[in-house]
């Protein structure tokens, strides 16, 4: 009988694939660069604009203290 | 509170192509349009220095009100003479900064790179060329320059991360 498994965890499909390196040997966050690449080239430059105006919010309120 | 004008890539694009304007996209925004997590402030383009494209070119710098930053309080506004040139045009528009670059790397201008660009659609009416990145990864490269070789390790990772998709 099909039934639940007693002994499978409900965090077991929360275990890091260890098989994906999160750096580079040169120290590139390779986490960053497959969040990129699952996006499509206009989400990605929408990214890039909203990043731009977060640093240009932190930058008016930085000038503003 | 004092409010800063926030670059707005995809309207200058926009503009540039409701003109007609022959341009592939270099540098920062092509590194990220191919997914590379970098950021940049400024938009790179090389154009294509023909009579015909830099009167299109001439109009949609008009629309955009680009002038050359960095001139103090002077606004001096580019002329066809200027965009026919090899040379650097460091602009600022109403949507932000605008490089317009006649000739990158080692003599590579419009003609030469178009083969080693690709077309990306940003939206259903807008698709726009952009440099291959192994191609931006060899002019920097060849460029040599402290910035363009503190990018070159993220650019060469992206590159390996999708050719295994």
């Amino acid at each position: 009988m099909k039934g639940h498994d007693d002994n499978h965890s409900p965090y077991d499909d929360n275990v890091l694939n260890e098989n994906l390196q999160a750096y580079s040997e040169d120290g590139v966050d390779l986490t960053l660069i497959r969040w990129m690449l699952s996006m499509t080239p206009a989400e990605r430059l929408q990214t890039l604009q909203q990043n731009i105006a977060s640093i240009g919010r932190l930058r008016d309120i930085n000038s503003d203290s | 509170m004092i409010s800063t004008p926030i670059p707005d890539f995809l309207a200058i694009l926009r503009t540039l192509t409701e003109y007609k304007v022959d341009f592939i996209i270099v540098g920062g925004v092509c590194a990220v349009l191919h997914g590379a997590p970098v950021s940049t402030f400024d938009l790179d383009l090389v154009h294509s220095r023909d009579p015909g494209n830099i009167d299109g070119l001439m109009s949609a710098l008009q629309s955009l009100d680009a002038y050359f930053r960095g001139q103090g309080s002077r606004i001096i506004r580019p002329t066809p003479r200027h965009l026919s040139s090899p040379g650097h045009q460091l602009l600022l528009t109403r949507a932000g900064p605008l490089d317009l670059l006649g000739m990158i790397g080692k003599g590579r201008d419009y003609k030469k790179l178009l083969k080693s660009s690709v077309e990306v659609h940003l939206s259903e009416n807008l698709k726009v060329r952009t440099l291959r990145l192994g191609t931006l990864i060899d002019i920097k490269e060849e460029t040599a320059r402290d910035r363009d070789k503190a990018m070159l390790p993220i650019l060469r990772r992206t590159l390996e991360e999708k050719s295994k998709m």
